[in-house]
């Protein structure tokens, strides 16, 4: 079993965001896909995903619909608005460009300094 | 784009929130049962698999309570929970919620509706593009100026001389060519009684003739068809065509835009309508009402032909009767056009008219005229400030109530408070609560106030008005105003709920407890609520103070012997149009109209008068006596006399007693000789110690030749002339049909029946004549002498009902603050009473306590009061601003209110079982 990681502050969004990029999820669905990406490496407490998902539709940048689950029962799927996959853009943007800033100056040497 | 989104689903929330809330709920057992599923699959028992999905889960009510806040309900939830809960607190004190309610919506309401009317009287604006342009032009004329005659209103200037608005037509034409400094100077002449006929119906107007130029430079197009132009104004007598009011399309033509074309008559001159007006402009003259026809000043023929011996108006360079206004120029500043227009002023006297040789020039002034001739603003200046400070305590009174009631009442809830917060509650919750609670006392209040300030708009106007007057000022409810009353009451209501609440919540939560509000002694905390008291009871002084001297000087007015018998007579006014009646026919048409009018059944007596009494009407005549050495004291006080100008009949059907001499006889109007009739006071002015019967007098100038003598043959009894107000001048009565004119005169007469029966008949009888002449102003004797005590009324009635509503909050406040006093101090009474104190020892406490808070602010009220007495001497009568029966009655009363209000927790002092009070924690 690979380590886990505690989720960093304000990342749930965009995981969730990103998942339900991938298509329509229910919010079990979604909690499966981050782990399954994430290769079982990521720890979400199931129940506060659900704040973050009412959030997102709540801004208008997911939409939920009921429909039927595998095992034909009721269930709310997710999916990406236009609003939301602009938004997953520019986060994504963001986070690259972050990601990339940090990276590099963890990278540097004392005599670059 | 994204609030939009945001907003949206919030409005779904609170719309659908019961289908969302099950959602959510199918949703959370959704994911439990699919984990469950899984571990089920992958071997753990079912009841473990169901505990585990739900350990893992979460606390499912606080991921709910976090669903909710993610969608912005937490606030709404909370504010929903403090309404209910305020709601309940308010139902439960039903007594407090509706005292505090009705001090609100009194204060409100009251000055919302006194605070509007001050406005549209004295601050409001002609309805025209930039009326803060506009320059009224006057003239302040000193002694011996050459303005020997005006028609128009004139009044004392403030640094002395007198200041007219009015001008000759030919220095009108001078000025407006020669001034640069101004826009085009435009020209008016106001309020104008005609008689109009329109569709057959004939009916008194108020006409105001304009330049060609005014709808140009006023910046004023019609709602439909044309204004008035240049073009129309041209020649003298040219021109006929007229704009109407809206008031008048409404009225006569129903709102039909086939008004204009029409033609109507105004004075028997055909005229076409070619225009409406826009509502809010009302002419020149003034914001508050409009004239109801409007036409060029070219038809002044139409109205008003000659005026004295100078010739057509708008020829005449003698009499000074039209009213000039103009734009002020961007650029040039006041002082250097009004340099500029004195200068081409006095030129155009000197070029139109010839200056006698110690005649002075008049000096030109620019006014303000942004809210035309402002007669309203200049006539009511006084009484409405004096109602503005009146209204202004009601507001502090409430506000002082309000205070006191919320101060009370936080100080009782501070336990609660000190419960709420050991239980948990953060201090902002609390404040929030509270503040919760006073925005919905003062929510209905405020809504009680609007609903009673929006009644008082149309009321209070009519109050003002005399009643046989058509409604002629609109008061239009004023937003503005209520909004900034509302905010007052509601900031204090708000501030002194606030405040306690403030420091309820800091209060160390034990000791609050443990106290419980209810320390046997005396804290320094009560100050504040009375201090209010105080203040209430001195405020409260002053206005009962203020109430008497308006209601005594109103019982002054109506205790005047007028004189005369002033019950049983009907007046009414007839106008013959002068360029169809011009001397002697209109005399002629008198005579007729009041021949006629004698034989109408249930006609007493009929006479006729130029002045009317009691009507605020004077006519002065120049007297002098025949064989009087010549004084050369220049016309005013002091000299001279008052004159009507009768029916031979007048005095025996006014029932004024001849005292000397004897009365006029119907031959009398046939004889060569004129004569006269005087009163006791012109006989005791000019006949001191002598006989004046058979004595001569004449009103002309001594310049005159031929001056016309009149024989006086009796003395009648002294009566009140123009108002109730005034002692009885001299006056003097002349025969109308030995008068070389009179024009229109007021009928009189002396009828059992009620108006409403005779005026038909009447009306019938002068259509007889002259089918086209209405009868004017329709009203008893009675209601005409009231109608000149009618703003002593309306201040009498307002002052009085402020005064009541003003004791009435007081009597709340006393009460309210001793009863929480005795109710906080049970514990110290117990304790009194089981120590041997009798009852009436206690009662007497309370009682002292009541009466000590009463006498402070009866004493600083009365001092206060006599200072703004002097404000009001000029609108008093028969009594000093100091009245000691005022005085003692306002003290009197105050002090009997605050011991009444003490009375109920002096009792229920006095019946404190001792045990009990000492049990009771």
């Amino acid at each position: 079993v690979g380590k886990q990681i505690d989720l960093l502050q304000g990342t749930l969004d965009m995981l969730i965001l990103k998942a339900v990029s991938l298509g329509p999820l229910h919010g079990y669905g979604v909690l499966l896909r981050i782990q399954q990406i994430s290769g079982e490496q990521l720890q979400i407490q199931q129940g506060s995903l659900y704040p973050a998902l009412y959030r997102l539709e709540h801004q208008g940048w997911i939409t939920g619909e009921w429909g039927e689950s595998d095992n034909n029962r009721k269930a709310k799927f997710y999916s990406l608005t236009a609003a939301g996959k602009r938004q997953f853009q520019s986060e994504t943007e963001k986070w690259n460009h972050m990601a990339s800033v940090i990276a590099g100056i963890l990278r540097s040497s004392p005599e670059e300094i | 784009m994204n609030l939009l989104a945001r907003l949206r689903s919030w409005l779904k929330w609170v719309v659908k929130r019961q289908r969302l809330e099950s959602d959510l709920e199918a949703e959370v057992r959704f994911h439990l049962d699919s984990y469950a599923g899984e571990l089920v699959r992958s071997g753990v028992p079912a009841a473990e698999a169901v505990r585990r999905a739900r350990i893992e889960f979460g606390g499912i009510e606080s991921h709910k309570d976090a669903i909710r806040a993610s969608v912005g309900l937490r606030w709404w939830d909370d504010l929903w929970g403090d309404l209910q809960y305020g709601a309940r607190i308010l139902w439960k004190s039903p007594g407090f919620t509706s005292i505090a309610v009705v001090s609100l919506a009194l204060a409100i309401g009251a000055n919302t509706s006194i605070f509007s009317l001050a406005n549209q009287l004295l601050y409001a604006q002609l309805g025209v593009p930039h009326p803060e342009q506009l320059r009224l032009l006057t003239i302040i004329a000193s002694e011996h100026s050459v303005v020997h005659s005006s028609w128009g209103s004139v009044s004392p200037a403030a640094g002395g001389g007198t200041r007219f608005a009015s001008f000759t037509y030919p220095i009108y034409q001078q000025l407006r060519k020669e001034s640069h400094v101004l826009d085009d100077i435009f020209a008016f002449k106001e309020n104008i009684q005609a008689n109009a006929t329109i569709d057959g119906a004939a009916q008194a107007v108020r006409l105001e003739l304009v330049s060609g130029n005014l709808y140009e430079q006023m910046g004023v197009r019609p709602v439909l068809g044309r204004p008035i132009l240049p073009s129309d104004d041209q020649a003298p007598g040219t021109g006929a065509v007229a704009t109407i009011s809206e008031g008048l399309w409404e009225r006569a033509f129903g709102k039909s835009p086939d008004a204009v074309g029409k033609v109507i008559t105004v004075n028997m001159t055909p005229v076409t309508v070619i225009g409406v007006n826009p509502r809010a402009f009302t002419g020149a003259m003034s914001v508050q009402s409009s004239a109801d026809i409007f036409m060029p000043l070219s038809m002044i023929p139409v109205v008003k032909g000659e005026l004295g011996t100078s010739g057509p108006l708008l020829s005449s360079s003698e009499i000074w009767w039209v009213q000039l206004m103009a734009r002020q120029k961007p650029g040039v500043p006041v002082e250097q056009a009004r340099a500029a227009l004195n200068v081409a002023f006095s030129a155009a006297i000197h070029a139109t008219m010839t200056v006698a040789k110690n005649d002075t020039i008049p000096r030109l002034d620019l006014e303000d005229g942004s809210r035309g001739l402002n007669f309203y603003g200049k006539h009511f200046a006084r009484p409405v400030y004096v109602l503005l400070a009146v209204v202004g305590f009601v507001l502090l009174i409430a506000c002082a109530n309000i205070a006191n009631l919320m101060l009370a009442r936080s100080s009782a809830r501070q336990r609660e408070m000190s419960v709420r917060l050991a239980l948990g509650a953060g201090r902002g919750r609390i404040m929030r609560q509270v503040l919760t609670e006073s925005l919905m006392l003062a929510a209905i209040g405020g809504a009680v106030g609007l609903f009673l300030g929006y009644l008082s708009r149309t009321a209070l106007p009519k109050l003002l008005l005399n009643a046989w007057e058509r409604e002629g000022m609109k008061v239009p409810f004023d937003w503005k105003v209520f909004s900034f009353t509302a905010g007052v009451t509601l900031a204090t209501g708000v501030l002194f709920g606030i405040a306690p609440a403030w420091n309820a919540t800091r209060a160390e939560i034990g000791t609050a407890i443990k106290d419980g509000g209810k320390a046997s002694t005396k804290k320094r905390k009560g100050w504040s609520g009375r201090t209010l008291v105080a203040f209430q009871v001195a405020l409260s002084t002053m206005l009962v103070f203020g109430a008497s001297l308006f209601v005594r000087t109103l019982i002054n007015l109506d205790a005047v012997d007028v004189g005369f018998r002033a019950d049983n007579l009907v007046l009414f006014d007839l106008n013959p149009p002068n360029k169809q009646y011009p001397a002697p026919k209109d005399i002629a048409l008198h005579a007729r109209v009041e021949q006629a009018l004698r034989d109408v059944p249930g006609v007493e007596g009929v006479t006729l008068t130029d002045i009317p009494l009691l009507a605020n009407s004077v006519s002065e005549s120049d007297f002098s006596v025949e064989g009087a050495p010549k004084t050369n004291e220049p016309h005013g006080e002091g000299s001279g006399a008052m004159q009507s100008t009768v029916g031979q009949d007048y005095l025996s059907v006014m029932g004024i007693p001849i005292v000397a001499g004897r009365n006029f006889r119907a031959q009398d109007v046939e004889a060569p000789q004129r004569f006269s009739i005087v009163n006791q006071a012109l006989a005791r002015k000019y006949f001191p110690k002598q006989n004046p019967i058979g004595r001569r007098f004449t009103m002309d100038d001594s310049n005159t030749k031929n001056r016309s003598w009149l024989e006086i043959v009796g003395v009648a009894a002294d009566t009140r002339y123009a108002n109730l107000q005034q002692e009885t001048p001299p006056l003097h009565f002349d025969l109308y049909r030995q008068s070389k004119d009179i024009g229109g005169a007021t009928y009189v007469v002396r009828t059992r029946l009620k108006p409403d029966a005779i005026v038909p008949s009447l009306r019938a009888v002068v259509q007889d004549i002259d089918r086209d002449l209405p009868l004017l102003g329709v009203r008893t004797q009675r209601q005409q002498i009231n109608g000149t005590i009618s703003q002593e009324r309306v201040f009498a009635s307002l002052t009085a009902t402020f005064g009541i509503l003003a004791l009435a909050l007081a009597c709340v406040g006393i009460y309210g603050i001793m009863a929480y006093a005795v109710s906080q101090r049970t514990n110290e009474i117990g304790i009194r009473l089981a120590l041997g104190a009798e009852r009436g020892q206690v009662q007497g406490m309370v009682l002292k306590e009541a009466g000590r808070l009463a006498a402070v602010g009866v004493v600083v009220g009365i001092a206060v009061a006599l200072g703004l007495g002097q404000l009001v001497k000029s609108m008093l009568y028969g009594l000093r601003p100091s009245d000691p029966a005022s005085l003692v009655g306002a003290a009197v009363v105050l002090l009997g209110v605050a011991l009444l209000a003490g009375w109920v927790p002096a009792m229920r002092a006095s019946r404190v079982e001792p045990m009990e009070a000492l049990r009771h924690e």
